[in-house]
């Protein structure tokens, strides 16, 4: 790959914003799985697995999964986070594969919030 | 085509499948089989229905009714109930959950609305392994502005100017740091990275190098530009494989895009830096024994000067700083300076990122602005304690720091502040610790870290340690002599002195601090051989005796329960107390606090069982004891501290009188604990077993009324002086002198006397622990319609019983919380109204919990026909003649002992004990200061006469069943029963009815006979 | 003097595993402070360090042997004795501490029968004690192999052991 100059990392900051890129991969959904060391622990690769698996059982296009680092509350791992485009994005906690099955079915697919696993919508703000 | 009535619907999708659905269809076709269903219910797997949290799921066609979270052995009932009988199977049926609630943002949670995230602005939101990211929040544009508009005196200035210290633990100014490097002449110089967080409990150098490495990356790009170095090292210890791997990622990330390696942006400048793995040594992470590990050798530090920023790693100027600092370079060239400054302290600027832990409910990582009270991050971000239990103290700054306790909960992170109360900022730890810590185990254990850490090069620190750790470790068996806490205090002076390292020079820290605040539990362990929290096991067989004051012996007599011995099982109770009926009903129960059984799903329910050998148990029969000694001993007071000196002096032949004042015996239980509670009956049948050994009791008798204290003092060789803690507190406000209002302990008195007490409908009571909420049950039995307690904080604060408040509040009372009284006001000399300041949670106060305060514009005023406060009660000393000689008197006119001795006062002659020495505390401790005065008493008069001392007598022997692998059934803790009341008024007959034999052998059953734990 | 314990590396190790040791120290030869990723590799590929693996650690680099037997005491992360097939590690760190994590070391060390820093006679499972493993959230911890399982209680312990058996 070429180097960079600091025009390009301009241009990359413009092109990467999130949203834009997800819109333009064709994706609809963005689920991002928190994966510290504490996530991973308490079972955050399951979790992820399980939500693959259940892409490829649905051959669902237009999901695009991420994964991310600690989220700081380590007590409720492994959290993961659903954002639909254009909608704010949901946290869940305390996720574990049958949870995120169920996720992915009602929520994912039928945009139905699964209230009693939510910890919060929104995202953190930064000064 | 077979037409079956019902159809069962078993998902068989993947996650019903993981969760058993499989077992669960095998069970129901058995049991169909079974109850000759199969020809009428068909079993259908169907693909996931999405519901995979409540998996398996079945679903019964045509009735439409889900069944979830079936087990294998639901079947039975289930197939029963609902195919067979019809009926719903009620605990197995999916319930809607509550749609409408409102989902909270995240600034709605105060774990995320109190932080300030500038280090951790990427968590979440980034994928660690993908570069495009991290440039998308601005990534590598410091880096850019440093490397292209920015020369290395100006960016040392920035740096400077940011106020930033080493996060790692010792806060020196990183600017300096750098200005020091850069001025070093040599063609050689490196940038390290210390990300060998040793500091066990902390993880959030950790947490940074896995979500967001690229911050390490520039922030160490510039640090070399400033300094002119282009070559790096991060030490990572090797403990992190998943840091290590992401930062690999994001190194050779780098280098693809020219962002480390030569000429980087085109701007002519060479970088490039690799990962160094830690070997496990704690000591690595002080930074010249950091350098001789990279140099391959092990891993001890050297005396500076020369300090590393001129002759470091291979004797070239470097700089070390660790993850943290680094990561908050990037956004202080990219923001400026003075962006970074605008919050914080004077001395200590920007942010703080610490890892939380402990016995916290939220625990995680946390990143609040400098200042931030470590109350307020560990009650508002980290949400109190767990299990509602209490704070003891939170250690931070690990092995080299110190503890912060309640009373200093207010402190903020400020690097001074916090050294100021004995602990360090470190690297950002902050465990905390609920009142079931033993702080002097846990200075043991950061003392057995530090001795196995130190790398053996200082003396002071290598032997110093592991003398320390034995002189711990003893204290902690019970092997702790006098002068030891004076020894480790010694020896810590000498080891931070004579070591060469922060490691030693640190070391004795957790043991200075924890003995600064927590003395008495030292004390506690060397003279008294008890582990206040129970955790040092080496001091007790069962946690539950320990807890008990008078170290009642509760698996015994537990035991003796499920056997059916109950009169053996009285005698057990009798041994250690003379009060067993009344603590079985009032007692604070220490001893539940620390059940193992608790550990698993609720402590034995202990008093109840008490209780209820002493309703079915037959007592023993008393015979009077001779007096075979001359001394003559007055006892003032007929309370439970009184009574029991009584008896045990008593017991060893003394000549006992007791003096009371009021007409009958028992101090509080009978004049102050309400009959509803504790049945007039019992407690005089309990007093009148205790008088039958042969104590001259003297009832309707004060001294300095009926007979002079000049008189006592001459008629008697001994004065015991527990005369208990009769007197309110005054409220201090205006009115209180008005008809209608009355302290509590008064209140309670004059009802019990049998006085008439007028107290009209609407009455108010003042406080929050037992006597105020048995104030406000009493005046519900007196025929008040209207009872309010106000209480100024919140109700878990209340110190009254928890099951006290739940019974106040099912009898009708009202509850108002944050509340305090304010004016009272009358007509004609009685109250009418009382003004109510609202009060709200200020900061926090020297017992750890939030201070109450005024509430602007909240107060109200409401009508009142009685006001009664109960804030706490002190003891009436107006007997004491005017010259009191050496009788010393506290404040709060509490009595004072001498020495080591917990009743023997200067005053030759003279014990006190109970609430009038201790201030209002519970009848367990006064029965625990009634004996502690007879066995001090007992000694004084010996050791006068050169006696030897007393030997207990033989004590019969009960042989204790030891079966503990019968065949037991698992019951939950049983529920109690109450007398069912729909008339109160009048009414103050024992609301409480004890336990059945059966549950009562049930409960027996419950408990794991931790006594027995070290026969096996 | 006491004689160090030593292995007969032609038959405890693989000439494959040997080569592979050659290969590494090949690779740091000559480069300052290789000592140490050297010793890191080496116990990756052989599992542990006997003292003659060492001598040829000491040579291949050229540094004494003194400093290559100094540098696998003092860091913890070296053993010199043969560990077992699966490596239990419990976390003794300040916040498992606090929150039991004595309690679950005793029992494994009931469970098999071994104290900290030995191998099971039939070489199935070493048992060592750390100071934090950075999962604090997770406390008390117990990690087998790389799999972290989070908070234990006593009861547990047995259950997790029977899935590396």
């Amino acid at each position: 790959m070429a180097k960079l100059t600091i025009e390009d990392l301009k241009k990359i900051k413009e092109k990467v914003h999130i949203d834009t890129a997800l819109r333009e991969g064709g994706a609809r959904v963005k689920v991002t799985v928190h994966m510290g060391t504490c996530g991973i622990a308490s079972g955050a690769r399951e979790v992820l697995d399980a939500l693959m698996n259940v892409i490829a059982e649905d051959g669902v296009s237009d999901v695009a999964v991420t994964t991310s680092g600690c989220m700081g509350l380590c007590s409720r791992e492994p959290l993961v986070t659903v954002e639909v485009i254009g909608k704010e994005p949901i946290k869940y906690e305390y996720m574990n594969p049958n949870k995120m099955r169920q996720v992915f079915k009602r929520h994912i697919i039928k945009g139905e919030i699964q209230t009693p696993f939510v910890l919060a919508k929104g995202a953190e703000i930064v000064k | 085509m077979k037409v079956y009535r019902s159809h069962l619907m078993i998902c068989g999708g993947t996650g019903c499948h993981a969760s058993g659905s499989i077992a669960v269809k095998e069970a129901l076709e058995k049991e169909l089989e079974k109850q000759n269903l199969t020809e009428e219910i068909k079993i259908v797997e169907t693909g996931c229905n999405g519901f995979c949290a409540m998996g398996p799921i079945m679903v019964v066609q045509p009735d439409g009714v889900m069944y979830v979270l079936i087990k294998p052995e639901d079947v039975e009932e289930l197939v029963t109930e609902h195919l067979v009988k019809g009926r719903v199977l009620k605990r197995l049926i999916y319930k809607e959950p509550i749609t409408k609630e409102e989902i909270p943002t995240m600034q709605e949670i105060p774990f995320f609305a109190n932080q300030e995230l500038r280090v951790l602005r990427n968590r979440g939101l980034i994928d660690p392994e993908k570069i495009d990211e991290y440039i998308a929040r601005d990534g590598y544009l410091g880096m850019g502005k440093a490397l292209t508009d920015m020369t290395p005196e100006e960016i040392v200035s920035e740096v400077k100017k940011s106020g930033l210290r080493g996060r790692g633990g010792a806060g020196f100014p990183t600017g300096t740091k750098w200005d020091f490097a850069s001025r070093s002449q040599s063609d050689v110089k490196y940038v390290l990275c210390n990300a060998d967080e040793g500091d066990p409990g902390a993880f959030m150098d950790r947490s940074v190098l896995e979500a967001d490495p690229h911050a390490v990356i520039e922030g160490m790009v510039i640090a070399a530009r400033a300094i002119g170095s282009h070559h790096g090292y991060i030490y990572c210890r090797a403990e992190y494989p998943l840091a290590i791997s992401r930062m690999n990622i994001a190194i050779d990330q780098a280098r693809e895009y020219g962002l480390l390696g030569k000429d980087i942006l085109g701007t002519g400048f060479d970088f490039d830096l690799e990962i160094y793995q830690g070997a496990g040594a704690f000591v690595c992470g002080e930074e010249t024994a950091l350098m001789r590990s990279i140099e391959g050798h092990r891993g001890m530090p050297r005396p500076r000067p020369p300090f590393p920023a001129s002759q470091g790693l291979w004797e070239k100027p470097t700089i070390l700083n660790n993850v943290e600092t680094f990561a908050n370079i990037g956004q202080i060239i990219l923001r400026g300076g003075d962006w970074y400054a605008s919050i914080g302290t004077e001395g200590s600027k920007g942010t703080k990122v610490f890892a939380l832990t402990g016995d916290v409910n939220n625990i995680g990582l946390v990143e609040v602005p400098m200042g931030t009270s470590i109350g307020t991050i560990i009650y508002d971000i980290g949400g109190g304690i767990q299990d509602g239990k209490k704070y003891k103290a939170a250690q931070l700054g690990g092995p080299s720091g110190g503890c912060i306790p309640a009373q200093h909960l207010n402190t903020p992170t400020d690097y001074e502040a916090i050294a100021k109360v004995g602990a360090i900022m470190g690297s950002g730890g902050l465990i905390v610790m609920d009142e079931e810590s033993c702080m002097v185990d846990v200075a043991r254990f950061f003392m057995d870290f530090c001795q196995d850490e130190s790398c053996g090069k200082c003396v002071p620190c290598r032997e110093g340690t592991k003398r320390m750790l034995e002189i711990l470790t003893n204290i902690t068996e019970g092997k702790g002599k006098d002068g030891d806490i004076e020894l480790l205090e010694e020896m810590a002076a000498n080891i931070k002195d004579a070591s060469l390292c922060g490691l030693g020079q640190t070391a004795p820290n957790p043991v200075l601090s924890t003995i600064r605040y927590f003395r008495d539990e030292y004390e506690a362990h060397i003279y008294d051989k008890k582990c206040p929290s129970a955790v040092c096991s080496a001091l007790f067989a069962s946690p539950c005796q320990h807890m008990c004051p008078i170290e009642m012996d509760v698996p015994k007599y537990i035991a003796l329960i499920k056997a059916d011995r109950l009169d053996d099982a009285y005698k057990i109770l009798l041994k250690t107390n003379p009060f067993p009926s009344v603590c079985g009903r009032v007692c604070n129960q220490a001893c539940t606090s620390r059940c193992r059984r608790g550990q698993t799903d609720e402590p034995i329910a202990i008093a109840a069982l008490k209780r209820y050998i002493t309703d079915n148990g037959r007592r023993l029969v008393i015979k009077k004891v001779p007096h075979d000694r001359k001394e003559k001993i007055a006892v003032i007071g007929a309370g439970p501290a009184g009574l029991t000196a009584a008896l045990d002096l008593t017991k060893r032949g003394y000549a006992v009188t007791v003096y009371e004042e009021l007409p009958e015996a028992g101090g509080m239980l009978r004049y102050g604990i309400p009959a509803y509670r504790l049945p007039r009956e019992t407690l005089k049948e309990e007093i009148d077993h205790i008088i039958a050994h042969g104590i001259d009791l003297k009832l309707n008798t004060r001294i300095g009324k009926d007979i002079s204290f000049e008189q006592l003092k001459k008629d008697y060789d001994i004065v015991f002086m527990a005369v208990g803690a009769h007197k309110s507190y005054s409220l201090g406000v205006e009115g209180e002198d008005l008809k209608g209002v009355y302290g509590g302990v008064e209140f309670l008195r004059d009802v019990n006397l049998g006085k008439k007490v007028d107290i009209g409908k609407k009455v108010a009571v003042i406080g929050g622990g037992n006597s105020a909420v048995d104030a406000a049950r009493t005046a519900v039995r007196l025929g008040a319609s209207d009872v309010t307690i106000y209480y100024r904080r919140l109700r878990e604060d209340m110190p009254a019983q928890e099951e006290e408040i739940d019974a106040a509040l099912a009898e009708g009372v009202k509850l108002e919380l944050f509340t305090a009284p304010g004016k009272l006001t009358g007509k004609s000399g009685r109250v009418e109204k009382m003004e109510v300041i609202r009060m709200k949670a200020g900061d926090f106060d020297s017992s750890g919990r939030k201070r109450p305060v005024p509430q602007e514009g909240g107060n109200f005023s409401v009508d009142m026909d009685t006001v009664i406060y109960a804030i706490g009660q002190q003891p009436d000393i107006s007997f004491l003649p005017k010259d009191r000689g050496d009788i010393e008197v506290a404040r709060g006119d509490t009595f004072k002992t001498t020495g080591r001795f917990k009743t023997r006062m200067k005053a030759e002659g003279f014990f006190a004990g109970g609430d009038a020495l201790s201030g209002a505390a519970f009848v367990v401790t006064a029965i625990d200061a009634g004996h502690k005065a007879a066995g001090e008493i007992d000694d004084y008069i010996r050791t006068k006469n050169n006696e030897p001392a007393w030997q207990a007598p033989e004590m019969e022997k009960i042989d204790i069943p030891t079966d503990i692998d019968e065949d037991v059934i698992e019951t939950p803790r049983f529920a109690k029963e109450h007398l069912k009341i729909t008339d109160f008024v009048g009414n103050f007959e024992e609301v409480d009815k004890g336990l059945s034999k059966k549950n009562a052998k049930l409960e027996a059953n419950r408990c794991l006979r931790c006594d027995l734990s070290d026969i096996d | 003097m006491k004689k160090l314990p030593d292995v007969d590396i032609t038959k405890e190790f693989t000439p494959e595993q040997l080569k592979e040791t050659d290969k590494i120290i090949a690779r740091f030869k000559g480069k300052p402070g290789g000592l140490i990723p050297v010793l890191e590799e080496v116990q990756g590929v052989l599992g542990f360090l006997p003292v003659s693996i060492q001598e040829i650690i000491a040579e291949g680099l050229g540094v004494p042997r003194a400093q290559v037997f100094g540098v696998v005491t003092f860091y913890s992360f070296f053993t010199m004795v043969p560990r077992g097939k699966h490596t239990c590690r419990v976390c003794l760190g300040t916040a498992c501490y606090v929150r039991g994590g004595r309690a679950i070391a005793e029992t494994l060390k009931r469970t098999l029968g071994i104290n900290e820093g030995e191998t099971t006679a039939d070489r199935l499972f070493s048992l060592e004690s750390v100071r934090c493993l950075g999962a604090c959230g997770l406390g008390p911890v117990v990690v087998v192999d790389e799999q972290v399982h989070g908070r234990i209680k006593p009861g547990m312990v047995g259950e997790i052991l029977s899935h590396y058996k």
